[in-house]
């Protein structure tokens, strides 16, 4: 208890000076981990994941899940800058961490890791509803698969699946591609398809469903075939990242040491992906990828360099912004050919591809439209696995002055003529007519 | 001028004697309309006597907002104005859709006071311009009417229009509105017109088509106008009054007067090729065939003349005729044949309705009711019959003018309420007529019967009397001996005579009018009742600019037993979005507001009282009569982000949205089909109690009107539509309250920003977190319930008996949040 | 018959306007040919407007109402001078062109403003 006491305040003083350069939006990346756990013994046992984490700089604080003294925030400031859950069976919370807490904690910004099993609570099924995961309700089911499993030494159970339907993005799995299959064993979840903000990492088969293993079957399953996803990912409006996974095993030693050997395929891999996965992924969790900031947005009239307080239409102008991308370590230019920006007023006028210079500096010029009226410069990037870039500029454009128009239009010299001819002719009569008899 | 035939000795006393009297009665007129134009500018100071001196209603926190721009950035930068804080995001041109005409005489009346070194402000200059000019009006009366009739008369109508009520109304302290100046414009240009028919001069003639140009900059009424006067020259030249002071009169106004009026930005092209001008143009080109005819019948014998008139009707019908289906053919194919939506619906009242509920809808453009005449021009509704007929005898071009002017101004004052007040000045022109007539004649049968004074026939001898006379004495205020005499009358007051004769001896006329003229008695007593009719028309319109019309509406006030209660809602709100907002927010309410929330709150509105885009209004319309996750859409695609709804239910405030509300659901309904009036309505009754559709009761203006009703009084009883409301508690799920002002009166809402986390589908479970309500016992997610809404749903408590048949159900009483 | 009839009549007609157009004094003839010449100019614009087509409808506007107006004018000075007429017996010519020099400027103003 003593020594407990005493890692806690020295992690809290080592913890202070980290304070500023802590999770922020210069440096994004997370510093400051709670873990949860139902009990100790996963801290062994899963100790090739949590040293990964720890090697890239992480300070991981284990915690039972029911210690009354944890709390997310003291006196209206975080302590934490990520939560890992790897307390499946958990009723309750101690300390001042409830789902409300957990979901402010997101809310502010903060990412989450969830791992639930075969035994989750309702209290981490109801965390999971909230990020827009659903997981079974019935709560003894489980994957079971019986085309993809792997082999393993209980014959026949094939609830130990191994999974390698990931999904395409180097973003989120790095660029390395993964061999092998990662190996799974736990509860499925699904996803509503019209939810924008989810998305599937590793789906099951098609063959896949979610049944209680040691029941017979009396109703055809709920969730079934590539519905059902295997670790998902969500990426929050605030950019909060959630990683949700059905099975606290597959961070476990034993599943990242262990050989795998999909049923039905003669390789035998020796490694299980399960280690480069959950790496790459945790990676992407806690921002060391796919994190984009935009600065410096720029517009000015070409030739000049100060940004007006407001356009006239067909003016030709010029639009930059910056774009970043940061490394883990530090802000990267950030390149790539599909940024666009909109010249936008209830419609987009105006949608131009960023041309970029390579060093993180898009930009573009165009001529204002021919309509008048309160545009907006509009940048909206979402790109899979990337932080969504959403900016906004507001700026009037005016219609032609009077006096910017054409001075002297050729087909209307006639008109001037018989005006000038009007005005001749009076003068010449007013003599005529003053001085005739 | 022809002296009688008297002594000639009598002659030299008599002219100095009638010069000494013109003299005088020359100081003593210019007195009198000194004083006139006093009483009408502080018959008009209620307002700020009463409340304050600020700017009333809502078109005149435009214009006053208008006028500031242009004294802090001057007419360069006003004219090129492209206003980017209404009508979101569409912007409006001010430059070009506004009549410059008030403000920039507001704002040369500041400049002007300014480097005078008067430092007044420009809210004092906006909040008195009104009276001011209707001063000018009433001296443009008095000339107008001594053109007509004579300086007597003259001065009858300038009182009678100082006062009347129907221009009170729009011209008070503090209405700074287009009217102001518009009816000052009006009756100088007619004044103008009327001079240049009795003189003939061209001069008056370019006078005329200046004045009329500063009609154009300040009125969308100048179609009267223009409409007016051409009508006018047909009648004359249909009754045979043809002259060439006519043609001097008219010509060179259409031409100045449509050069002139495309001059203004407002007007551009439309003074060309709208059907509202193109029955100047066709009375242009008559007038001129029939100068034309009258020329040639000049120079031709009768014989030749006949000869040419044969011939031309033979051949020219067959080329008029074509050129005429021409022009019906090109006017024909525009589906309003031409005419704006506003014009249309004068000739045709049903029109609006039908077509454009915006139009409809705007409580001024709704025909008056009976009373209102008499509330309006009071006494003078009498008195305009007699002044038609006193038109008449004689009939001259003025005259006539004076006649078609009031016919059709009474028939567009029944059409639309806001043209009474061109009624206004018609009918004080022919009530000052009649009335000067008869006191004429009163005053003229008194001296004539008083001894001493009846020596004097020459001066008596001013008069002429025609042989068409009835002389009855019946009634005495209702009927009134017309005189008739082709110069000017005798004025008002009872002592000075001008002496104009023309006709015969004077023995005839004596005699005349020694048969003719009234007795004593009955010309006294009816001279008092006149006095007393006049007496009556001052009381009432005092009491009418004191009582009725100077309310600045932004402010409100109530009398009850412990004093005055003043309701300065409006402002407190607008105050607070000013400073509680940030500069580049944008402010969605009803139209109404648009033109107060960006003069006083200073924040972008997305819809205001220029009603120029229908699918603009439509829009905010369909979002406040749609749920409230469909209206949080449009209006996050608006970027909207404070709505702003009136409420009269807690103080019987009866101008607000929610009576409004229908007209929104007309609108929108007008323009996307989704939206259903039937749908809002209870058997074609409009209610907001519980038998109200479910439609009104989830849409948006009934939540954001009604949120938290219920807890000012426990029952949510709305004392306008006088019942309680359908759906008392409820929350909010795409809004927030940020702002409800003291009265209840304007309430202030915030769009909730979007959600950070999209939700799964799984219903919500009992929740073990901090709850405050009673009876909490957590069990362990044995089963999962329906929908609880926490919250006071007494009415739609419904049991969930649990397995353990743990807690009783609660239908009544305070609500239990169950498990 | 009736055709021949009217020609006669038509001729008959055309003498007689002319011999009574001849009457008229000179600085009437001289005003006429003002009012003709200006009348000649707006039909060129019109004409000249129809075939190009009314792009600067303001311009097109304001060379046909400088045309149009300075007739109207000159139709009124006519009127105000010649001296058959009764109603203007007294008005001297004087004041007459003034009025008309007066009337003359404000148009040409305003024409200049709105042509461009």
């Amino acid at each position: 208890m003593g020594k407990l006491w005493v890692i806690f305040v020295a992690s809290i003083s080592i913890i202070l000076p980290f304070l500023c350069n802590s999770f922020s939006p210069e440096t994004p990346t997370d510093r400051r981990v709670l873990v949860l756990l139902d009990d100790f013994a996963i801290k062994s046992s899963h100790s090739l994941y949590f040293n990964s984490l720890k090697s890239r700089g992480f300070d991981l604080d284990f915690k039972l899940a029911d210690d009354p003294k944890i709390a997310l925030q003291r006196y209206g400031q975080y302590l934490y800058d990520a939560l890992i859950l790897f307390c499946p069976s958990i009723e309750r919370f101690g300390g001042s961490i409830d789902l409300a807490a957990i979901i402010n904690f997101v809310d502010s910004g903060h990412d989450l890791i969830i791992a639930a099993d075969a035994n989750a609570s309702d209290l981490i099924r109801e965390v999971a509803t909230e990020c827009g995961v659903e997981f079974d309700e019935d709560p003894s089911a489980m994957v079971i698969d019986h085309t993809s499993y792997a082999v393993s030494a209980t014959e026949g159970d094939h609830t130990l699946i191994a999974g390698d339907d990931f999904i395409k993005s180097d973003v989120i799995l790095g660029s390395k591609k993964i061999d092998a299959p990662v190996l799974f064993q736990g509860i499925g979840h699904s996803l509503n398809p019209s939810n924008s903000l989810v998305l599937k990492v590793l789906s099951a088969s098609p063959a896949a469903y979610s049944a209680n293993p040691k029941s017979k079957l009396s109703t055809p399953p709920s969730l079934t075939g590539s519905a059902i996803s295997f670790v998902s990912i969500v990426q929050a409006r605030n950019n909060a990242r959630i990683l949700i996974t059905g099975s606290l095993s597959m961070f476990s030693n034993g599943f990242f040491r262990s050989h795998v050997q999909k049923a039905g395929s003669p390789t035998k891999h020796e490694k299980s992906g399960n280690e480069q996965f959950l790496t790459e992924l945790s990676k992407w969790a806690f921002h060391e990828r796919g994190h984009l900031k935009a600065v410096n947005v720029k517009h000015h009239k070409v030739g000049e360099t100060d940004e007006p307080a407001l356009y006239r239409i067909n003016d030709d102008l010029e639009y930059s912004v910056e774009i970043y991308e940061w490394s883990g370590t530090s802000w990267e230019p950030y390149v790539a050919d599909d940024v666009q920006v909109q010249f936008y007023m209830m419609s987009p006028y105006v949608l131009k591809t960023l041309l970029n210079n390579k060093k993180g500096l898009y930009s573009i010029s165009f001529k204002v439209p021919d309509v008048y009226g309160v545009f907006q410069f509009k940048v909206e990037y979402q790109k899979l696995g990337y932080t969504s870039l959403s900016l906004s500029k507001q700026i009037p454009v005016r219609p032609y002055r009077h006096n910017e128009y054409e001075r002297f239009i050729p087909t209307a010299y006639p008109y001037y003529g018989a005006a000038f001819s009007m005005m001749a002719g009076f003068f010449i009569f007013s003599f005529v007519h003053l001085y005739s008899k | 001028m022809a002296a009688p035939e008297a002594s000639s000795a009598a002659v030299p006393t008599l002219m100095t004697n009638n010069t000494l009297r013109n003299a005088f009665g020359g100081v003593l007129s210019f007195f009198i309309l000194l004083l006139i134009g006093v009483l009408a500018f502080s018959i008009r100071l209620f307002s700020v006597i009463k409340y304050e001196s600020v700017i009333h209603e809502f078109d005149p926190y435009f214009n006053y907002r208008v006028t500031q721009f242009l004294t802090k950035n001057g007419i360069y930068e006003f004219w090129n104005w492209f206003d980017d804080r209404t009508w979101y995001p569409l912007g409006r041109v001010i430059g070009g859709t506004v009549y410059p005409g008030l403000t920039l005489t507001a704002g040369t009346i500041w400049w002007l006071l300014n480097s005078l070194n008067i430092p007044l402000s420009v809210e004092t200059v906006c909040v008195f311009t009104a009276p001011i000019f209707s001063a000018f009006a009433s001296w443009a009366t008095y000339l107008l009417t001594k053109e007509v009739k004579g300086a007597g008369a003259g001065l009858t109508a300038a009182v009678l229009l100082a006062m009347v009520p129907s221009y009170i109304s729009r011209s008070v302290a503090g209405s700074y509105d287009n009217e102001a100046v518009a009816i000052f414009a009006l009756i100088f240009t007619f004044y103008l017109y009327i001079k240049t028919l009795n003189t003939g001069s061209l001069f008056y003639a370019t006078l005329n088509s200046i004045a009329y140009f500063y009609m154009v900059c300040s009125w969308g009424g100048y179609t009267f106008i223009i409409n007016l006067i051409p009508m006018h020259v047909l009648l004359c030249i249909v009754t045979g009054r043809y002259s060439s002071r006519l043609y001097i009169a008219y010509a060179p106004l259409v031409v100045l007067g449509t050069l002139l009026a495309a001059l203004v930005p407002v007007v551009g092209f439309n003074a060309v090729m709208t059907s509202e001008h193109f029955a100047s143009f066709l009375v242009f080109i008559i007038i001129h065939v029939v100068a034309l005819v009258y020329y040639i019948k000049g120079i031709l014998s009768p014989k030749m003349f006949k000869v040419a008139v044969t011939l031309v009707i033979s051949a020219g019908l067959a080329v008029c005729c074509a050129v005429i289906a021409v022009l019906i053919a090109l006017v024909a194919s525009s589906p309003t044949k031409g005419w704006s939506g506003r014009s249309l619906s004068l000739l045709d009242p049903t029109y609006a309705s039908k077509y454009i509920p915006i139009i409809a809808s705007v409580s001024e453009h709704q025909p008056p009711t009976w009373p209102s005449y008499f509330m309006d021009i009071n006494v003078l509704a009498f008195l305009v019959p007699a002044g038609i007929i006193a038109c008449f005898l004689p009939l001259s071009d003025a005259s006539s003018f004076v006649v078609l002017y009031i016919a059709t101004s009474v028939y567009f004052s029944g059409v639309m309420v806001r043209l009474m007040l061109v009624l206004a000045p018609a009918a004080c022109i022919t009530s000052g007529i009649a009335l000067s007539q008869a006191f004429d004649v009163f005053t003229r049968s008194i001296k004539f019967q008083l001894p001493g004074l009846s020596s004097n026939t020459e001066v008596d001898a001013g008069e002429t009397s025609s042989a068409t006379k009835e002389a009855q004495n019946d009634a005495v205020k209702t009927e009134k001996a017309e005189e008739t005499s082709k110069d000017r009358p005798s004025r008002k007051s009872k002592k000075k005579e001008r002496e104009h004769v023309e006709k015969p001896s004077t023995k005839t006329k004596a005699e005349k009018k020694r048969l003719l003229a009234l007795p004593l008695e009955a010309s006294v007593i009816s001279l008092l009742l006149l006095v007393f009719l006049g007496a009556f028309y001052v009381v009432h319109c005092v009491w009418a600019a004191a009582e009725a019309y100077s309310a600045p509406s932004i402010v409100l006030t109530s009398h009850s037993h412990d004093g005055l209660h003043v309701f300065d809602d409006f402002r407190e709100a607008y105050a607070w979005l000013r400073h509680n907002t940030d500069v580049d927010d944008k402010v969605a309410s009803w139209w109404d507001y648009g033109y107060q929330t960006t003069a006083m709150a200073n924040r972008t509105v997305i819809v205001d009282n220029n009603t120029w885009n229908n699918t603009h209004i439509a829009t905010v319309g369909t979002a406040m009569s749609s749920p409230e996750k469909a209206a949080w859409e449009i209006f996050h695609s608006l970027d909207v982000k404070y709505i702003l709804v009136v409420f009269g239910g807690l103080v019987g405030y009866p101008s607000d949205d929610i009576n409004k509300f229908l007209w929104m659901v007309r609108i929108g309904g007008g323009v996307f089909p989704h939206i259903k009036e039937p749908d809002y309505l209870r058997d074609g009754q409009y209610r907001i109690d519980s038998q109200a559709t479910p439609t009104m009761l989830n849409c948006l203006m009934y939540k954001l009107s009604y949120y938290r009703f219920v807890e000012t009084d426990g029952k949510g009883f709305d004392r306008v539509r006088r019942t309680e409301i359908g759906k008392k508690y409820f929350k909010l799920t795409h809004f927030e309250e940020v702002f409800t002002t003291h009265h209840w009166m304007v309430r202030i809402y915030k769009l909730k920003p979007q959600k950070n986390r999209i939700r799964g589908k799984t219903k919500k479970s009992k929740s073990k977190t901090s709850s405050t309500s009673s009876s909490k016992r957590s069990e362990r997610g044995l089963f999962r319930h329906g929908n609880v809404f926490g919250g006071k749903e007494a009415q739609n408590q419904f049991c969930i008996s649990s397995i353990l048949g743990l807690v009783p159900c609660a239908t009544t009483g305070p609500p239990k949040r169950q498990i | 018959m009736g055709r021949s009839s009217s020609t006669k009549d038509a001729q008959a007609l055309f003498h007689s306007l002319r011999s009574a157009y001849a009457a008229t004094p000179v600085n009437l003839k001289i005003i006429d040919l003002y009012v003709g010449f200006a009348v000649f100019t707006a039909l060129i614009q019109v004409v000249y407007m129809a075939i190009v087509g009314s792009f600067p409808f303001n311009s097109f506007l304001s060379g046909v109402l400088s045309c149009v107006g300075t007739a109207v004018l000159a139709v009124c000075l006519r009127i105000q001078v010649n001296k058959e007429n009764k109603e203007f017996k007294d008005l001297p010519p004087e004041r007459a062109f003034a009025d008309f020099v007066l009337c003359n400027l404000v148009l040409h103003l305003v024409i200049m403003n709105f042509l461009g």
